[in-house]
Protein backbone atom coordinates (compact mmCIF):
# COMPACT_ATOMS: atom_id res chain seq x y z
CA UNK A 1 0.00 0.00 0.00
CA UNK A 2 1.85 3.12 -0.90
CA UNK A 3 0.15 6.38 -1.68
CA UNK A 4 0.53 6.22 -5.43
CA UNK A 5 -1.87 3.24 -5.12
CA UNK A 6 -4.37 5.63 -2.70
CA UNK A 7 -3.94 8.21 -5.34
CA UNK A 8 -4.75 5.79 -8.29
CA UNK A 9 -7.65 4.57 -6.45
CA UNK A 10 -9.30 7.86 -5.54
CA UNK A 11 -8.56 9.57 -8.91
CA UNK A 12 -10.86 6.68 -10.08
CA UNK A 13 -13.41 7.13 -8.06
CA UNK A 14 -13.58 10.36 -8.44
CA UNK A 15 -14.14 9.80 -12.20
CA UNK A 16 -16.78 6.89 -11.74
CA UNK A 17 -18.22 9.63 -9.52
CA UNK A 18 -18.20 12.75 -11.70
CA UNK A 19 -19.68 9.91 -15.02
CA UNK A 20 -22.05 8.83 -12.96
CA UNK A 21 -23.39 12.72 -12.01
CA UNK A 22 -23.20 13.16 -16.35
CA UNK A 23 -25.34 9.53 -17.58
CA UNK A 24 -27.50 8.58 -14.54
CA UNK A 25 -31.20 9.39 -15.07
CA UNK A 26 -32.35 9.06 -12.06
CA UNK A 27 -31.85 11.89 -8.94
CA UNK A 28 -30.83 9.24 -6.29
CA UNK A 29 -28.32 7.47 -8.60
CA UNK A 30 -26.87 11.14 -9.37
CA UNK A 31 -27.39 11.89 -5.19
CA UNK A 32 -24.84 8.07 -4.61
CA UNK A 33 -22.35 9.70 -7.49
CA UNK A 34 -22.05 12.98 -5.45
CA UNK A 35 -21.04 10.51 -2.36
CA UNK A 36 -18.34 8.79 -4.32
CA UNK A 37 -16.83 11.81 -5.09
CA UNK A 38 -16.95 12.94 -1.89
CA UNK A 39 -15.27 9.92 -0.25
CA UNK A 40 -12.74 10.20 -3.12
CA UNK A 41 -11.63 13.00 -1.20
CA UNK A 42 -12.06 11.68 2.27
CA UNK A 43 -9.46 8.73 1.14
CA UNK A 44 -7.12 10.95 -0.63
CA UNK A 45 -7.05 13.47 2.81
CA UNK A 46 -6.64 10.33 4.57
CA UNK A 47 -3.76 8.95 2.37
CA UNK A 48 -2.00 11.95 2.29
CA UNK A 49 -2.48 12.04 6.47
CA UNK A 50 -0.98 8.71 6.63
CA UNK A 51 1.82 8.95 3.67
CA UNK A 52 3.40 12.16 3.54
CA UNK A 53 2.77 15.07 6.10
CA UNK A 54 4.29 16.39 9.18
CA UNK A 55 0.82 17.11 10.51
CA UNK A 56 -1.63 14.47 10.42
CA UNK A 57 -4.24 15.21 12.96
CA UNK A 58 -5.80 17.61 10.57
CA UNK A 59 -6.31 15.46 7.62
CA UNK A 60 -7.34 12.75 9.87
CA UNK A 61 -9.97 14.89 10.97
CA UNK A 62 -11.52 16.47 8.12
CA UNK A 63 -12.91 13.67 6.83
CA UNK A 64 -14.99 13.47 10.10
CA UNK A 65 -16.12 17.17 9.22
CA UNK A 66 -16.57 15.83 5.38
CA UNK A 67 -19.24 13.39 6.44
CA UNK A 68 -21.56 15.50 8.89
CA UNK A 69 -21.77 18.37 6.32
CA UNK A 70 -22.50 15.67 4.02
CA UNK A 71 -24.73 13.98 5.83
CA UNK A 72 -26.94 17.37 6.50
CA UNK A 73 -26.45 18.31 2.28
CA UNK A 74 -27.67 14.62 1.75
CA UNK A 75 -30.64 15.30 4.16
CA UNK A 76 -31.84 18.72 2.78
CA UNK A 77 -31.16 16.93 -0.99
CA UNK A 78 -33.21 13.91 -0.31
CA UNK A 79 -35.86 16.50 1.28
CA UNK A 80 -36.07 18.41 -1.72
CA UNK A 81 -36.06 14.99 -3.79
CA UNK A 82 -39.23 13.90 -1.94
CA UNK A 83 -41.27 17.44 -2.89
CA UNK A 84 -40.27 17.23 -6.27
CA UNK A 85 -41.43 13.74 -6.38
CA UNK A 86 -45.03 14.93 -4.65
CA UNK A 87 -45.27 16.98 -7.75
CA UNK A 88 -43.81 15.07 -10.98
CA UNK A 89 -44.08 11.64 -9.69
CA UNK A 90 -41.01 10.53 -11.59
CA UNK A 91 -37.61 11.45 -11.04
CA UNK A 92 -36.27 11.09 -14.40
CA UNK A 93 -33.84 14.28 -15.13
CA UNK A 94 -34.49 14.07 -18.13
CA UNK A 95 -38.12 15.20 -17.40
CA UNK A 96 -36.58 18.21 -15.29
CA UNK A 97 -37.77 20.62 -18.31
CA UNK A 98 -40.36 22.81 -17.24
CA UNK A 99 -37.22 25.60 -16.92
CA UNK A 100 -35.42 26.40 -19.88
CA UNK A 101 -34.65 28.75 -22.32
CA UNK B 1 -13.99 38.55 25.35
CA UNK B 2 -13.04 41.04 22.09
CA UNK B 3 -15.82 43.26 20.79
CA UNK B 4 -14.63 41.97 16.75
CA UNK B 5 -16.47 39.13 17.45
CA UNK B 6 -19.56 40.59 18.66
CA UNK B 7 -21.76 40.79 15.00
CA UNK B 8 -20.87 37.30 14.56
CA UNK B 9 -22.06 36.09 17.79
CA UNK B 10 -25.13 38.48 17.69
CA UNK B 11 -26.44 37.09 14.29
CA UNK B 12 -26.05 33.83 15.63
CA UNK B 13 -28.32 34.44 18.83
CA UNK B 14 -30.77 36.23 16.75
CA UNK B 15 -31.10 33.10 14.29
CA UNK B 16 -32.12 30.65 16.80
CA UNK B 17 -34.11 33.73 18.52
CA UNK B 18 -36.38 33.94 15.75
CA UNK B 19 -37.05 29.80 15.59
CA UNK B 20 -37.35 29.84 19.28
CA UNK B 21 -40.02 31.95 18.70
CA UNK B 22 -41.42 30.82 15.26
CA UNK B 23 -41.65 27.06 17.39
CA UNK B 24 -43.33 28.27 20.55
CA UNK B 25 -45.30 30.85 19.12
CA UNK B 26 -49.12 30.56 18.86
CA UNK B 27 -49.66 32.12 15.71
CA UNK B 28 -48.86 30.42 12.38
CA UNK B 29 -47.03 33.49 11.16
CA UNK B 30 -45.73 35.38 13.66
CA UNK B 31 -45.19 38.92 12.54
CA UNK B 32 -42.61 39.90 15.12
CA UNK B 33 -40.37 37.60 13.63
CA UNK B 34 -39.74 39.79 11.27
CA UNK B 35 -39.17 42.40 13.18
CA UNK B 36 -37.17 41.52 15.15
CA UNK B 37 -34.80 40.44 12.00
CA UNK B 38 -34.84 43.28 10.18
CA UNK B 39 -34.18 45.16 13.80
CA UNK B 40 -31.56 43.40 14.46
CA UNK B 41 -30.27 43.21 11.35
CA UNK B 42 -29.62 47.17 11.21
CA UNK B 43 -28.55 46.64 15.00
CA UNK B 44 -25.47 44.49 13.47
CA UNK B 45 -25.09 46.60 10.54
CA UNK B 46 -24.81 50.30 13.07
CA UNK B 47 -22.22 47.53 15.16
CA UNK B 48 -20.10 46.63 12.45
CA UNK B 49 -20.10 50.34 11.91
CA UNK B 50 -18.32 51.36 15.16
CA UNK B 51 -15.86 48.43 15.45
CA UNK B 52 -12.20 49.36 14.37
CA UNK B 53 -11.14 48.82 11.13
CA UNK B 54 -6.94 49.04 11.66
CA UNK B 55 -6.96 45.94 13.61
CA UNK B 56 -6.46 42.06 12.93
CA UNK B 57 -7.57 39.49 15.86
CA UNK B 58 -7.60 35.96 15.86
CA UNK B 59 -9.62 33.82 18.29
CA UNK B 60 -8.85 30.22 19.24
CA UNK B 61 -6.26 30.25 16.63
CA UNK B 62 -9.64 29.44 13.95
CA UNK B 63 -11.38 32.56 13.45
CA UNK B 64 -9.90 35.80 12.41
CA UNK B 65 -11.47 38.76 11.90
CA UNK B 66 -9.56 41.86 10.21
CA UNK B 67 -10.95 45.16 8.61
CA UNK B 68 -11.39 43.48 5.35
CA UNK B 69 -13.67 40.65 6.94
CA UNK B 70 -15.48 43.40 8.71
CA UNK B 71 -16.04 45.05 4.98
CA UNK B 72 -17.78 41.74 3.50
CA UNK B 73 -19.83 41.22 6.61
CA UNK B 74 -21.33 44.68 5.93
CA UNK B 75 -22.09 43.52 2.58
CA UNK B 76 -23.81 40.18 3.84
CA UNK B 77 -25.80 42.13 6.77
CA UNK B 78 -27.23 44.68 3.92
CA UNK B 79 -28.00 42.22 1.68
CA UNK B 80 -29.53 39.69 4.53
CA UNK B 81 -31.33 43.21 5.22
CA UNK B 82 -32.93 44.65 2.14
CA UNK B 83 -33.91 40.38 1.53
CA UNK B 84 -35.81 40.01 4.87
CA UNK B 85 -37.64 43.58 3.37
CA UNK B 86 -38.27 42.39 0.13
CA UNK B 87 -39.53 39.13 1.57
CA UNK B 88 -42.10 40.39 3.75
CA UNK B 89 -44.54 41.21 1.30
CA UNK B 90 -44.49 37.66 -0.36
CA UNK B 91 -46.07 36.12 3.06
CA UNK B 92 -49.33 38.31 2.46
CA UNK B 93 -52.24 37.26 0.80
CA UNK B 94 -51.97 39.48 -2.28
CA UNK B 95 -48.41 39.64 -2.53
CA UNK B 96 -47.55 37.60 -5.65
CA UNK B 97 -48.65 35.89 -8.75
CA UNK B 98 -47.59 32.33 -7.37
CA UNK B 99 -49.79 32.91 -4.11
CA UNK B 100 -48.36 33.65 -0.35
CA UNK B 101 -45.52 32.10 0.89
CA UNK B 102 -45.65 30.19 4.24
CA UNK B 103 -43.76 29.53 7.60
CA UNK B 104 -41.85 33.67 7.76
CA UNK B 105 -40.32 31.95 10.81
CA UNK B 106 -38.14 29.45 9.41
CA UNK B 107 -37.68 31.86 6.35
CA UNK B 108 -35.89 34.31 8.57
CA UNK B 109 -34.17 31.98 10.82
CA UNK B 110 -32.74 30.08 7.90
CA UNK B 111 -31.33 33.53 6.36
CA UNK B 112 -29.93 34.61 8.88
CA UNK B 113 -27.81 31.28 9.67
CA UNK B 114 -26.84 31.38 6.05
CA UNK B 115 -25.59 34.94 6.89
CA UNK B 116 -23.53 33.29 9.71
CA UNK B 117 -21.94 31.20 7.29
CA UNK B 118 -20.86 33.76 4.95
CA UNK B 119 -19.03 35.49 7.85
CA UNK B 120 -17.32 32.36 8.58
CA UNK B 121 -16.25 32.26 4.93
CA UNK B 122 -14.51 36.03 5.30
CA UNK B 123 -13.39 35.01 8.59
CA UNK B 124 -11.59 31.57 8.07
CA UNK B 125 -7.56 31.11 8.88
CA UNK B 126 -7.70 27.50 7.54
CA UNK B 127 -9.15 25.17 5.18
CA UNK B 128 -11.33 23.41 7.30
CA UNK B 129 -12.80 26.97 8.54
CA UNK B 130 -13.40 27.77 4.78
CA UNK B 131 -15.02 24.98 4.05
CA UNK B 132 -17.19 24.09 6.82
CA UNK B 133 -18.37 28.31 6.43
CA UNK B 134 -18.82 27.73 2.54
CA UNK B 135 -21.52 24.82 3.40
CA UNK B 136 -23.02 26.67 6.43
CA UNK B 137 -23.61 29.96 3.16
CA UNK B 138 -24.90 26.96 0.58
CA UNK B 139 -26.88 24.71 2.19
CA UNK B 140 -29.26 27.20 4.01
CA UNK B 141 -29.82 28.63 -0.08
CA UNK B 142 -30.64 25.25 -1.12
CA UNK B 143 -33.47 24.89 1.17
CA UNK B 144 -34.47 28.37 0.78
CA UNK B 145 -35.05 27.96 -2.90
CA UNK B 146 -37.27 25.21 -2.06
CA UNK B 147 -39.64 27.47 -0.46
CA UNK B 148 -42.72 27.34 -2.24
CA UNK B 149 -43.24 24.32 -1.65
CA UNK B 150 -46.72 23.88 -3.09
CA UNK B 151 -44.84 25.08 -6.64
CA UNK B 152 -43.94 22.83 -9.22
CA UNK B 153 -40.83 25.62 -10.41
CA UNK B 154 -39.64 26.12 -7.08
CA UNK B 155 -38.94 22.47 -6.43
CA UNK B 156 -37.46 21.79 -10.18
CA UNK B 157 -34.84 24.90 -9.55
CA UNK B 158 -33.72 23.82 -5.74
CA UNK B 159 -33.40 19.98 -7.31
CA UNK B 160 -31.11 21.44 -10.21
CA UNK B 161 -29.59 23.98 -7.24
CA UNK B 162 -28.52 21.27 -5.33
CA UNK B 163 -27.20 18.66 -7.59
CA UNK B 164 -25.13 21.40 -8.96
CA UNK B 165 -24.15 22.34 -5.26
CA UNK B 166 -23.09 19.26 -3.53
CA UNK B 167 -21.18 17.88 -6.73
CA UNK B 168 -19.02 21.18 -6.66
CA UNK B 169 -18.85 20.47 -2.78
CA UNK B 170 -17.03 17.51 -3.50
CA UNK B 171 -14.69 19.11 -6.53
CA UNK B 172 -14.03 21.45 -3.92
CA UNK B 173 -13.16 19.01 -1.11
CA UNK B 174 -10.93 17.28 -3.46
CA UNK B 175 -8.84 20.33 -4.63
CA UNK B 176 -8.31 20.63 -0.72
CA UNK B 177 -7.41 17.35 -0.63
CA UNK B 178 -4.38 17.99 -3.33
CA UNK B 179 -3.41 21.43 -1.44
CA UNK B 180 -3.31 19.11 2.00
CA UNK B 181 -1.01 16.87 0.26
CA UNK B 182 1.30 19.05 -0.83
CA UNK B 183 1.59 21.60 2.39
CA UNK B 184 0.96 19.10 4.62
CA UNK B 185 -1.08 21.12 6.34
CA UNK B 186 -4.51 23.20 6.40
CA UNK B 187 -3.53 26.02 8.10
CA UNK B 188 -3.25 29.41 5.81
CA UNK B 189 0.18 30.52 7.72
CA UNK B 190 1.46 27.44 6.97
CA UNK B 191 0.13 27.14 3.03
CA UNK B 192 1.46 30.63 2.40
CA UNK B 193 5.23 29.69 3.64
CA UNK B 194 4.76 26.65 1.61
CA UNK B 195 3.63 28.43 -1.13
CA UNK B 196 6.47 31.52 -1.23
CA UNK B 197 9.00 28.71 -1.09
CA UNK B 198 7.54 26.11 -4.05
CA UNK B 199 5.34 28.62 -6.39
CA UNK B 200 5.84 25.88 -9.15
CA UNK B 201 4.71 22.95 -7.38
CA UNK B 202 2.54 20.79 -8.86
CA UNK B 203 -0.09 19.70 -6.57
CA UNK B 204 -0.67 23.06 -5.53
CA UNK B 205 -1.86 23.71 -8.92
CA UNK B 206 -4.24 20.57 -9.36
CA UNK B 207 -5.84 21.65 -5.89
CA UNK B 208 -6.28 24.92 -7.25
CA UNK B 209 -8.03 24.12 -10.61
CA UNK B 210 -10.06 21.65 -8.63
CA UNK B 211 -10.95 24.68 -6.55
CA UNK B 212 -11.61 27.26 -8.94
CA UNK B 213 -13.98 24.91 -11.18
CA UNK B 214 -16.03 24.45 -8.33
CA UNK B 215 -16.07 28.31 -7.41
CA UNK B 216 -16.87 28.50 -10.97
CA UNK B 217 -20.50 26.65 -9.93
CA UNK B 218 -20.81 28.98 -6.82
CA UNK B 219 -19.94 32.49 -8.81
CA UNK B 220 -21.54 31.23 -11.70
CA UNK B 221 -18.61 31.51 -14.36
CA UNK B 222 -18.94 30.30 -17.94
CA UNK B 223 -18.26 26.72 -18.16
CA UNK B 224 -20.52 26.66 -14.74
CA UNK B 225 -23.03 29.02 -15.21
CA UNK B 226 -25.95 26.92 -16.98
CA UNK B 227 -27.58 26.23 -13.25
CA UNK B 228 -28.11 30.16 -12.66
CA UNK B 229 -31.10 31.35 -15.14
CA UNK B 230 -33.42 27.73 -14.08
CA UNK B 231 -32.62 28.44 -10.49
CA UNK B 232 -33.14 32.14 -10.73
CA UNK B 233 -36.73 31.94 -12.80
CA UNK B 234 -38.02 28.90 -10.57
CA UNK B 235 -36.84 29.89 -7.17
CA UNK B 236 -39.75 32.44 -5.23
CA UNK B 237 -37.98 36.25 -5.84
CA UNK B 238 -36.84 37.33 -2.68
CA UNK B 239 -34.27 34.13 -2.32
CA UNK B 240 -33.18 34.95 -6.12
CA UNK B 241 -31.91 38.71 -5.12
CA UNK B 242 -30.57 36.91 -1.51
CA UNK B 243 -28.53 34.35 -3.70
CA UNK B 244 -27.89 36.89 -6.51
CA UNK B 245 -25.99 39.38 -4.35
CA UNK B 246 -25.05 37.35 -1.08
CA UNK B 247 -24.14 34.36 -2.72
CA UNK B 248 -21.97 35.84 -5.40
CA UNK B 249 -20.51 38.24 -2.88
CA UNK B 250 -19.22 34.85 -0.67
CA UNK B 251 -18.03 32.88 -3.66
CA UNK B 252 -15.40 35.96 -4.42
CA UNK B 253 -14.62 36.75 -0.93
CA UNK B 254 -13.84 33.21 -0.79
CA UNK B 255 -11.32 33.88 -3.71
CA UNK B 256 -10.08 37.17 -2.42
CA UNK B 257 -9.70 34.88 0.82
CA UNK B 258 -7.85 32.02 -0.76
CA UNK B 259 -5.96 34.44 -3.61
CA UNK B 260 -4.78 37.37 -1.60
CA UNK B 261 -3.87 35.26 1.15
CA UNK B 262 -1.76 31.73 1.40
CA UNK B 263 -2.03 31.43 -2.37
CA UNK B 264 -0.90 34.96 -3.09
CA UNK B 265 2.81 33.68 -4.37
CA UNK B 266 1.03 31.78 -7.28
CA UNK B 267 -1.13 34.92 -8.49
CA UNK B 268 1.04 35.88 -11.14
CA UNK B 269 0.70 32.32 -13.11
CA UNK B 270 -2.97 32.62 -12.62
CA UNK B 271 -3.74 36.08 -14.23
CA UNK B 272 -4.25 34.45 -17.55
CA UNK B 273 -6.71 31.82 -16.47
CA UNK B 274 -8.78 34.94 -14.56
CA UNK B 275 -8.60 36.89 -17.70
CA UNK B 276 -9.94 34.44 -19.71
CA UNK B 277 -12.64 33.28 -17.34
CA UNK B 278 -13.44 36.72 -17.15
CA UNK B 279 -14.01 37.44 -20.24
CA UNK B 280 -15.59 34.59 -21.63
CA UNK B 281 -18.25 34.77 -18.70
CA UNK B 282 -19.15 38.61 -19.39
CA UNK B 283 -19.61 37.35 -22.76
CA UNK B 284 -21.92 34.94 -22.52
CA UNK B 285 -23.99 36.26 -19.63
CA UNK B 286 -24.30 39.34 -21.56
CA UNK B 287 -25.07 37.23 -25.09
CA UNK B 288 -27.74 35.33 -22.66
CA UNK B 289 -29.43 38.41 -21.64
CA UNK B 290 -30.23 39.42 -25.31
CA UNK B 291 -33.11 37.24 -26.19
CA UNK B 292 -34.27 36.65 -22.68
CA UNK B 293 -38.17 37.53 -21.83
CA UNK B 294 -38.36 36.29 -18.38
CA UNK B 295 -37.28 39.13 -15.30
CA UNK B 296 -35.78 36.59 -13.24
CA UNK B 297 -34.20 34.73 -15.90
CA UNK B 298 -33.00 38.36 -17.19
CA UNK B 299 -31.44 39.06 -14.03
CA UNK B 300 -29.76 35.37 -13.76
CA UNK B 301 -27.77 36.65 -17.14
CA UNK B 302 -26.97 40.14 -15.93
CA UNK B 303 -25.43 38.80 -12.85
CA UNK B 304 -23.49 36.39 -14.35
CA UNK B 305 -22.25 39.05 -16.91
CA UNK B 306 -21.31 41.42 -13.66
CA UNK B 307 -19.50 38.15 -12.07
CA UNK B 308 -17.11 38.57 -15.31
CA UNK B 309 -16.77 41.95 -14.54
CA UNK B 310 -15.80 41.34 -10.86
CA UNK B 311 -13.66 38.60 -11.65
CA UNK B 312 -11.42 40.84 -14.10
CA UNK B 313 -10.50 43.04 -10.88
CA UNK B 314 -8.84 39.87 -9.24
CA UNK B 315 -6.59 39.75 -11.95
CA UNK B 316 -4.79 42.87 -10.35
CA UNK B 317 -2.80 43.55 -7.36
CA UNK B 318 -4.15 42.72 -4.09
CA UNK B 319 -4.81 46.35 -2.68
CA UNK B 320 -6.47 47.64 -5.65
CA UNK B 321 -8.26 44.58 -6.54
CA UNK B 322 -9.80 44.10 -2.65
CA UNK B 323 -10.90 47.42 -2.44
CA UNK B 324 -12.63 47.60 -6.35
CA UNK B 325 -14.28 44.51 -5.44
CA UNK B 326 -15.69 45.44 -1.94
CA UNK B 327 -17.02 48.27 -4.04
CA UNK B 328 -18.43 47.15 -6.88
CA UNK B 329 -20.37 44.40 -4.82
CA UNK B 330 -22.05 47.57 -2.62
CA UNK B 331 -23.01 49.18 -5.78
CA UNK B 332 -24.23 46.19 -7.23
CA UNK B 333 -26.28 44.75 -4.03
CA UNK B 334 -28.10 48.51 -4.48
CA UNK B 335 -29.02 48.13 -7.83
CA UNK B 336 -30.39 44.08 -7.65
CA UNK B 337 -32.26 44.75 -4.73
CA UNK B 338 -33.76 48.05 -6.17
CA UNK B 339 -34.53 46.36 -9.38
CA UNK B 340 -35.91 42.69 -7.41
CA UNK B 341 -38.07 45.83 -5.38
CA UNK B 342 -39.86 46.82 -8.82
CA UNK B 343 -39.95 43.37 -9.71
CA UNK B 344 -41.91 42.25 -6.89
CA UNK B 345 -44.27 44.92 -7.27
CA UNK B 346 -45.21 44.22 -10.72
CA UNK B 347 -45.48 40.86 -10.28
CA UNK B 348 -47.77 40.99 -7.81
CA UNK B 349 -50.81 40.51 -10.09
CA UNK B 350 -48.96 39.92 -13.25
CA UNK B 351 -46.37 37.44 -14.46
CA UNK B 352 -42.54 38.13 -13.99
CA UNK B 353 -42.66 38.90 -17.51
CA UNK B 354 -41.00 41.82 -19.26
CA UNK B 355 -44.21 42.61 -20.49
CA UNK B 356 -45.58 43.04 -17.55
CA UNK B 357 -43.67 46.37 -17.42
CA UNK B 358 -45.48 48.06 -19.97
CA UNK B 359 -47.27 51.20 -18.82
CA UNK B 360 -45.43 51.70 -15.54
CA UNK B 361 -43.66 55.08 -16.65
CA UNK B 362 -47.26 56.45 -16.96
CA UNK B 363 -49.24 54.69 -14.27
CA UNK B 364 -46.16 55.22 -11.32
CA UNK B 365 -43.33 57.75 -12.40
CA UNK B 366 -41.67 57.65 -9.61
CA UNK B 367 -41.26 53.44 -9.56
CA UNK B 368 -39.82 53.94 -13.24
CA UNK B 369 -37.22 56.64 -12.65
CA UNK B 370 -35.71 54.00 -9.58
CA UNK B 371 -35.76 51.24 -12.64
CA UNK B 372 -34.07 53.54 -14.72
CA UNK B 373 -31.48 54.29 -12.49
CA UNK B 374 -31.27 50.89 -11.14
CA UNK B 375 -30.14 49.64 -14.86
CA UNK B 376 -27.98 52.66 -15.52
CA UNK B 377 -26.33 52.27 -12.70
CA UNK B 378 -26.17 48.31 -13.96
CA UNK B 379 -24.78 48.88 -16.86
CA UNK B 380 -22.31 52.13 -15.66
CA UNK B 381 -23.94 55.44 -16.60
CA UNK B 382 -21.31 58.15 -15.52
CA UNK B 383 -23.08 59.80 -13.15
CA UNK B 384 -24.31 56.97 -11.06
CA UNK B 385 -22.21 54.80 -8.55
CA UNK B 386 -22.02 51.81 -11.17
CA UNK B 387 -20.17 53.79 -13.65
CA UNK B 388 -17.61 54.11 -10.77
CA UNK B 389 -17.35 51.04 -9.62
CA UNK B 390 -16.98 49.27 -13.26
CA UNK B 391 -14.08 51.94 -13.81
CA UNK B 392 -12.68 51.09 -10.84
CA UNK B 393 -12.59 47.23 -11.65
CA UNK B 394 -11.39 47.57 -14.57
CA UNK B 395 -8.53 50.15 -13.74
CA UNK B 396 -7.41 47.00 -11.17
CA UNK B 397 -6.94 44.86 -14.12
CA UNK B 398 -5.42 48.08 -16.32
CA UNK B 399 -2.81 48.66 -13.61
CA UNK B 400 -1.11 45.02 -14.16
CA UNK B 401 -1.22 45.78 -18.13
CA UNK B 402 -4.19 44.25 -19.03
CA UNK B 403 -5.27 47.18 -21.81
CA UNK B 404 -6.70 44.59 -24.10
CA UNK B 405 -9.16 42.90 -21.92
CA UNK B 406 -10.22 46.04 -20.51
CA UNK B 407 -11.38 47.31 -23.69
CA UNK B 408 -12.70 44.19 -24.37
CA UNK B 409 -14.74 44.22 -21.05
CA UNK B 410 -15.66 47.96 -22.09
CA UNK B 411 -17.16 46.74 -25.39
CA UNK B 412 -19.03 44.51 -23.34
CA UNK B 413 -20.95 46.35 -21.19
CA UNK B 414 -21.92 48.29 -24.25
CA UNK B 415 -23.42 45.35 -25.32
CA UNK B 416 -25.24 45.07 -21.77
CA UNK B 417 -26.25 48.77 -22.04
CA UNK B 418 -28.70 47.48 -25.37
CA UNK B 419 -31.05 44.96 -22.78
CA UNK B 420 -30.60 47.17 -20.13
CA UNK B 421 -32.63 49.68 -22.02
CA UNK B 422 -34.64 47.47 -23.51
CA UNK B 423 -35.99 47.33 -19.48
CA UNK B 424 -36.58 50.64 -19.77
CA UNK B 425 -37.90 50.74 -23.27
CA UNK B 426 -40.66 48.48 -21.86
CA UNK B 427 -41.62 50.71 -19.08
CA UNK B 428 -41.78 53.57 -21.07
CA UNK B 429 -42.10 53.63 -24.23
CA UNK B 430 -44.15 50.29 -25.69
CA UNK B 431 -48.22 50.54 -24.95
CA UNK B 432 -50.01 48.51 -22.81
CA UNK B 433 -51.46 45.66 -24.12
CA UNK B 434 -53.82 44.60 -21.07
CA UNK B 435 -55.78 47.25 -18.66
CA UNK B 436 -54.10 49.53 -15.95
CA UNK B 437 -51.87 47.79 -13.28
CA UNK B 438 -52.95 46.96 -9.63
CA UNK B 439 -50.37 46.67 -7.01
CA UNK B 440 -49.92 48.27 -3.94
CA UNK B 441 -47.10 49.89 -2.86
CA UNK B 442 -46.92 49.06 1.16
CA UNK B 443 -44.83 51.27 3.62
CA UNK B 444 -41.81 48.89 3.69
CA UNK B 445 -41.33 49.21 0.14
CA UNK B 446 -41.74 52.47 -0.34
CA UNK B 447 -38.84 53.02 2.78
CA UNK B 448 -36.40 50.61 1.01
CA UNK B 449 -36.92 51.94 -2.07
CA UNK B 450 -36.37 55.18 -1.09
CA UNK B 451 -32.67 54.09 0.94
CA UNK B 452 -31.56 52.02 -2.13
CA UNK B 453 -31.95 54.90 -4.57
CA UNK B 454 -29.96 57.35 -2.23
CA UNK B 455 -27.64 54.31 -1.71
CA UNK B 456 -27.11 54.23 -5.71
CA UNK B 457 -26.38 58.15 -6.17
CA UNK B 458 -24.82 58.49 -3.20
CA UNK B 459 -22.32 56.28 -3.74
CA UNK B 460 -21.42 57.22 -7.28
CA UNK B 461 -20.97 60.93 -5.66
CA UNK B 462 -19.62 60.70 -2.61
CA UNK B 463 -15.82 59.41 -3.26
CA UNK B 464 -15.05 59.53 0.67
CA UNK B 465 -16.21 56.10 0.61
CA UNK B 466 -14.32 54.36 -1.95
CA UNK B 467 -11.34 55.90 -0.95
CA UNK B 468 -12.14 54.63 2.97
CA UNK B 469 -12.46 50.52 1.51
CA UNK B 470 -9.19 51.22 -0.35
CA UNK B 471 -7.53 52.55 3.24
CA UNK B 472 -8.91 49.90 4.97
CA UNK B 473 -8.07 47.30 3.16
CA UNK B 474 -4.18 48.16 2.82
Amino acid sequence: MTLQNCLILTLFLFAIGVYGVLTRRHLIGILLSIEIILNAANINFIAFARFTTADPTAGAIFPVFVMAVSACEMAVALAIIISMYRHRKNLDVRELEALHG
Amino acid sequence: MNSLLLPDLFILLQGFTVLGIDLFSRKREPVVTFQLTWSGLLFNFILLLCLPYDRTVVFFGTYQVSGLALLFKQIFVISAFFTVLLSRYYFTEKGNFRGPMRAMGEFYGIVLFCTFGMFTVVSATGLLTLFIGMELATIPLYVLSAFRKGDDLSAEASTKFIVMGALSTGILLFGYSFIYGAVGSLRFVNILAFATQYPLHPLLFLGLLFIFAAIGFKLTLFPFHMWAPDVYEGAPTPVTAFISVSSKATAIAFLIVLLYGPLAPLHPRLQYLILLLAGATMTVGNLGALKQKNLCRFMAYSSIAQAGYILLALAGQAEMGRASIIYYLLIYAAANYATFFIISIVSQKRTEEFASLRGLGKQSPTLAAILLLSMFSLAGIPPLAGFIGKFMLFASAAQEGYYFMVIFAALNSTVSLYYYLLLIKEAYILQPTAGPMVFEVSFVQQSSLAILTVFMILLGLVPMISTKILLIVQ
